[in-house]
């Protein structure tokens, strides 16, 4: 579960990138919206309840005398279940920041947590020439960037035609996308060697040892479950918003690519996020494919410091890797507010 | 853009049968006047830009062609040209709708994805694996080069490489330090040479090869073997680093015309009997071998394998068990944290989001590792420190450490969920619920009546698509447990965590020896089990169909 | 088999060339440099924490042959299937880092060219070439010898043990209740159980002329179930001496506070312990019989691909480049092992660390690196954890044999 397979993930970042550029249409977009609104349509719906209740901050409470069995029923239990919550999901990961922290210790070895604390594993794995760490950032958020946006961008397209559009082939296909990707991958590393090596051949600059060749292989996993996700979503909004649209005379590319799309925004986040998630965790395919130390990705170079359990540099690792954690966090920060409800509301405002 | 729209059918708001007729199909009025209006407002601009995009696409294709054919790789560059072809019909045709959106993602689909799984399906029906490993070829030229046996206690030779119009030869300084030369058709043979520090560098009639030359010339000179004498059964002379030379003889000889491999020692003739080895009649065999194709012999030997009948039963049911309780286990934390921070009266639910998905963000085989640490009986942080040096035998004790596995996986698993989860929450309408509190329903029951079903048809595809991955969950078994605590019992080194794939994996992977025929016939068979149940389970969800 | 294999690259080429143009807009900047040159490069797959020791020699190399030499620092898990598989394709590299029980796999299924050492062969400590050789082919060059010794921390015990009683006396004498660790774990660690078993007289195969013999499985002999009944008298249920629980980390850990004055484990640790301020001094370790106990040896070298392109260049470097004394001792400085070359080893011994290793070398054996000992790992070690923690040692051990010989075969 913790790699969903390879069929992680989709994305084309958030709703209006780059997908969108021709249609000018934003004084159309305000007829449709309009429309929609109208009829009282269920777009509304799916607006966030936060979004809602943003418009009248705290104004509930504010009027009331604070009332601990109240204030308990409503959020105070969620906060319980939080700390609980931050506890289980963070406890293995202190035994990693305190590791990282201090540069001669076991990872496991030893129970007394932040038993020294200093920063020279980050001083090291920073500077140490044979360890190029900026430059597999670099390359990670590449990588992972380009793979994220263009497993949105694919999956919302399939999922777009799998919903709106009726053909011979739609159960198969949808099944299919799955089923294909529950197949056992334990030769796909020989496999996609075999076949990026035949690619190097002729073309070296998508083969073996580029970026791009390894952005293909994860783009293979662009139609996959994560479209699911959104054809599930895409299936939510309602269709009288695409009628209204093409009343208005919309082509079926400007529906999608400047209302659908924005509509389905919290889904593409999730799904932009998971394929981000999941090629910068994504090791076997990488590590055959990028041969150079500077063209590796985090989790490449990363596991060689440790690969030999005799000479792990565990404390290196350890920092390497919670400084690899900060890109998802960041972007999960930013990605939140598309997820829980920004955009929907705005599209009808 | 001025596509028909034909082939789209619009969803009714009622219509959850799954055809595709209830919705009126616009009037052909309504079609021409959509049309006309899509052209109105920037069709122009759309064309264009669709013209310069596949213009780029032929423009690469046709570069890739002239590469293909200029390399004879015409059976590709058909391919290229065909898929080419079919890409600009798609996009020009003013039908093709679905196959506009689809055919990007498919592309790569296929490529990747379903070329892994024709390549393991065609690598069951080989024998590929341990001493199978590459071509007959190979497995020949192997052979033979370790069939090269030194003299016995013949000197070493310096050595210099000699070309005389395009045939290597060998200038050989024998200790007595007197020069020879020989080819590769002719054996040495005394002759006047020039001698820098001991050493024949050079001779008339004869150019000597810098190391640079030699170094270009690998191919020719690994291949140059200079008779010592006119007795083959001195052997022969090969320098192995273009500056000194050995006196070998082979142990083994090649007869291409009729396939065999004859020992020289001892007379026996090896031949190639179909099994992708030189086997003698006596039946050994002279490895490496070479890769072949074998029926079905893999998958045969997959379901007869009489060591998997004993564990089999348990395995089976704790896989059934590790992958539903892990998808539910997920599924449900996941769902819970998404619904409990979704409350927009809730202070810092951004700061509790974001520590949720941190376990997702750490190298999957680090926290493994940590868990492990955590979990031993006698030193971990869970007995020592938050039992008080407690003895529980987390990972040591057959049901013990299947609630481990369990934990460790829930806890690498619930992020996920959490995310999707979060995400398909909001295609919630709001006001079913809101309906639904005003008619006084219990939050217990709007979840249970309105939300979950709701949010089922969106994620139930990926709890099934989920089950599958847990089902065949090699990783998280083989970081925490590789399937221990052993099961003593069993005759093949199974243990009481151990999955079916794990399972067969060591059945398939003994030791030194690496059968991927045998595996890739077990992945299948397991896949063909998964994919059943999956599509049993997928016609069961409404997630076909659509809802809205 | 081939045309299949063709015809299904070539529609996977196909697609991906015109894939290109459709989603190769979005997709960003890829560097185009054809890595691969015509000739005159040798690719080297090294142990990623080898790099640095080689880099110079590749230089020095590069610059003197004019062919350059790329060092790939590979991920040490991986390095050996990966060498199995890409071979055959003609995309491995021209050699690689490894070690000497590899052979029997990489021969079996031919990636691995013969190495002619040549006079240079004498050279060699006799135990690494031993190791190097293969059903009479030598196949390796040699670079290093490792072994495991007892680590002891002299602020404790100043004066080395006689017998592994005496051993246990003095460290309860320095007031330690546990002042011996051995890395273990849930499936048991034979390999640092070796020197103990071969103290009772029971090698896992016997030898013939030409190695190791597979026929001639000596682990069930009488001494190894008289070291199956000691080592279970040591376990869990006698003095706890032995503990599967204590993995590498925890047994660290415990030198290197000072809960344990002995600690059975290889050279790579000494740094660690070195770094953490404990007077180290190394002894044989220490047996419970009157014979000695021996250690396996294991030996460190480079392969040539069957499939290289540069054989030529690669036995050029490999013989007479990373064969000569310098070389040999840079590696030995990043590694803190011993050099495989006789004179190296002798430089290096200087350091009374690795005198300590050499010395408990001399005693060890090569670790065996024929195929049947992959079938004797699978049983062996969890058969020792069974006994330490508590099971019946003989039976367990007659059980390991009867499985080892079934899986042999």
């Amino acid at each position: 579960m913790a790699e969903q397979g390879k069929g992680n993930g989709n994305g084309r970042g958030k709703g209006n990138g780059n997908g969108r550029g021709k249609g000018k249409g934003t004084k159309e977009r305000g007829s449709w919206v309009e429309n929609l609104a109208a009829e009282g349509g269920i777009a509304g719906a799916a607006l966030d309840a936060e979004a809602e209740r943003a418009a009248h901050p705290r104004g509930v409470p504010l009027k009331r005398p604070f009332n601990f069995g109240r204030w308990f029923r409503a959020t105070g239990w969620r906060h319980i279940v939080g700390l609980v919550m931050v506890v289980f999901a963070l406890f293995p990961i202190v035994f990693v920041i305190s590791s990282s922290l201090n540069p001669n210790g076991t990872l496991t070895g030893s129970n007394a947590l932040f038993s020294a604390i200093g920063f020279e594993s980050y001083v090291r794995i920073l500077t140490d020439p044979q360890v190029p760490y900026p430059q597999w950032f670099a390359n990670t958020i590449l990588v992972a960037s380009v793979t994220a946006i263009g497993t949105v961008f694919l999956g919302a397209l399939a999922a777009y035609s799998f919903s709106r559009m009726r053909f011979t082939g739609r159960r198969f296909g949808l099944i299919s996308i799955v089923v294909v990707q529950m197949f056992p991958q334990m030769l796909a590393v020989v496999a996609i060697f075999l076949l990026m090596s035949s690619i190097s051949d002729w073309f070296p600059a998508i083969g073996l040892n580029t970026h791009i060749g390894l952005i293909m292989v994860y783009l293979g996993g662009a139609l996959g479950v994560n479209t699911f996700l959104m054809y599930g979503f895409f299936n939510t909004i309602p269709a009288s918003i695409d009628e209204a649209a093409k009343i208005d005379g919309a082509g079926h590319a400007r529906i999608f690519f400047t209302i659908i799309l924005r509509l389905v925004a919290p889904i593409l986040a999730v799904v932009a996020l998971l394929s981000f998630i999941f090629s910068v965790n994504e090791f076997a395919v990488a590590s055959v494919m990028l041969i150079d130390t500077e063209k590796q990705t985090l989790a490449v170079g990363l596991t060689k410091l440790v690969s030999n359990p005799r000479y792990a540099d565990w404390s290196a690792f350890s920092a390497g890797a919670v400084m690899a954690a900060l890109p998802v966090v960041v972007l999960f920060l930013w990605l939140q507010k598309y997820i829980v409800g920004g955009l929907t509301a705005g599209a009808v405002k | 853009m001025s596509t028909k729209i034909d082939d789209e059918v619009v969803p009714g708001r009622s219509d959850t049968s799954g055809t595709s007729a209830t919705a009126p199909k616009p009037t052909k009025r309504q079609r021409q006047a959509a049309g006309i209006a899509d052209a109105a407002s920037g069709g122009i601009k759309v064309f264009l830009f669709k013209l310069v995009a596949l213009g780029l696409v032929d423009a690469i294709a046709l570069y890739a062609l002239f590469i293909l054919v200029t390399a004879d790789q015409w059976l590709i560059a058909a391919v290229v040209a065909v898929v080419t072809i079919a890409v600009n019909w798609i996009y020009f045709s003013r039908r093709r709708l679905p196959a506009k959106y689809l055919t990007p993602g498919v592309i790569f689909l296929v490529l990747f994805q379903v070329f892994v799984l024709v390549y393991t399906g065609y690598i069951a029906f080989t024998n590929y694996g341990t001493g199978h490993n590459g071509s007959q070829q190979q497995a020949v030229s192997s052979l033979m080069a370790s069939s090269l046996q030194r003299v016995e206690d013949s000197p070493t030779y310096p050595v210099t490489v000699v070309d005389q119009f395009g045939t290597l030869g060998l200038l050989v300084t024998d200790p007595d330090g007197d020069a020879l030369i020989g080819t590769n058709e002719s054996p040495l043979a005394e002759v006047d040479a020039e001698f820098d520090g001991g050493k024949a560098v050079a001779v008339d009639g004869w150019t000597t090869l810098s190391f640079a030359d030699v170094i270009a010339r690998t191919d020719e000179i690994t291949e140059l073997a200079v008779p010592f004498s006119d007795d083959p059964n001195d052997g022969a002379m090969r320098t192995p680093d273009g500056s000194n030379a050995y006196q070998y003889v082979s142990t083994l000889e090649y007869d291409e015309a009729a396939g065999t491999m004859t020992d020289l020692t001892t007379g026996a003739v090896y031949s190639d009997i179909g099994t992708g080895a030189f086997t003698s009649p006596d039946g050994e065999e002279l490895l490496p071998g070479w890769q072949i194709t074998v029926g079905f012999d893999n998958f045969v030997r997959a379901v007869t394998d009489p060591r998997l009948l004993q564990p089999l039963v348990y395995v089976t049911l704790w896989t059934f068990a590790f992958a539903f309780i892990s998808v539910a286990s997920t599924f449900f934390l996941g769902l819970f944290l998404a619904i409990v921070f979704n409350d927009m009266r809730m202070r810092g639910r951004k700061f509790y989001r974001v520590l949720m998905i941190l376990p997702y963000a750490i190298p999957s085989f680090l926290s493994a590792l940590i868990w492990a640490g955590m979990m031993n009986e006698s030193f971990g942080f869970i007995n020592q420190v938050i039992f008080g040096g407690a003895s529980i035998p987390w990972l040591t004790d057959p049901w013990m450490a299947k609630f481990s596995v369990l934990l460790v996986n829930l806890w690498l698993g619930f992020p996920y969920m959490f995310l999707v989860c979060m995400g398909a929450l909001q295609s919630i309408p709001d006001d079913i619920q809101e309906a639904a509190k005003v008619d006084g329903a219990k939050p217990w029951a709007i979840f249970r009546l309105i939300k979950l079903p709701l949010l089922l048809v969106t994620v139930a595809p990926l709890l099934i698509a989920s089950f599958a991955f847990n089902f065949n969950n090699f990783n998280v078994i083989y970081m925490l447990t590789d399937g221990g605590p052993r099961d003593s019992n069993a005759p093949i080194p199974v243990g009481f965590t151990d999955l079916l794939i794990t399972m067969v994996y060591k059945v398939a992977f003994t030791g030194q020896s690496r059968d991927y025929g045998l595996a890739s016939a077990y992945s299948i068979i397991i896949f063909i089990i998964v994919a059943v149940i999956s599509i049993i389970a997928f016609r069961r969800t409404k997630s076909l169909e659509e809802l809205n | 088999m081939r045309v299949n294999k063709k015809s299904l690259l070539a529609i996977g080429a196909a697609a991906v060339v015109a894939t290109l143009g459709l989603a190769g807009c979005s997709t960003g900047s890829g560097e185009n440099d054809p890595a691969e040159a015509a000739g005159g490069t040798l690719t080297v797959w090294v142990d990623a924490e080898r790099v640095d020791a080689l880099q110079a020699a590749a230089d020095a190399y590069s610059e003197e042959k004019g062919v350059e030499v790329e060092l790939v620092g590979k991920d040490n898990a991986d390095i050996k299937d990966d060498f199995i598989q890409q071979v055959p394709t003609g995309k491995g590299p021209d050699i690689t880092m490894g070690a000497h029980d590899w052979l029997g796999e990489l021969s079996t299924n031919g990636v691995v060219a013969p190495i002619e050492l040549g006079d240079s062969a004498a050279d060699y400590l006799p135990v690494a070439v031993d190791a190097s050789t293969y059903e009479g082919t030598t196949y390796m060059l040699p670079y290093a010898v490792e072994n495991i010794a007892v680590l002891r921390n002299a602020d404790l015990v100043p004066e080395a043990a006689t017998s592994f009683d005496d051993m246990i006396a003095k460290g309860q004498a320095a007031g330690l209740a546990h002042p011996f660790v051995v890395e273990q774990g849930a499936e048991g660690n034979p390999y640092h159980l070796y020197p103990f078993q071969t103290a009772f007289g029971a090698p896992v195969f016997g030898t013939n002329d030409e190695g190791y013999d597979p026929t001639d499985l000596q682990i069930g002999n009488a001494g190894g179930e008289e070291f199956a009944t000691w080592l279970g008298a040591q376990g869990k249920n006698g003095t706890g001496n032995f503990n599967t629980d204590i993995d590498g980390d925890i047994a660290k850990q415990a030198f290197l506070d000072g809960t344990a004055a002995f600690w059975l484990t290889g050279p790579w640790n000494v740094g660690a312990a070195i770094d953490g301020g404990i007077n180290v001094a190394i002894d044989t370790v220490p047996s419970p019989t009157a014979d000695a106990a021996q250690p396996f040896a294991g030996v460190k070298g480079f392969f040539v691909s069957s499939e290289s392109k540069n054989k030529v260049a690669a036995n050029d470097f490999l013989v007479n480049y990373i064969g000569t004394e310098d070389v040999q001792m840079e590696l030995f400085e990043a590694g803190n092992i011993l050099p495989a070359l006789s004179a190296a080893a002798e430089a290096a011994s200087s350091d009374p660390i690795i005198e300590g290793f050499a010395a408990v070398g001399a005693e060890a054996v090569p670790m065996p690196a024929i195929p049947a000992m992959g079938s004797v790992w699978q049983y062996w070690g969890i058969a020792q954890a069974e006994i330490i923690n508590g099971a019946d040692p003989v039976a367990t051990w007659q059980k390991l044999t009867a499985d080892v010989s079934a899986a042999i075969g």
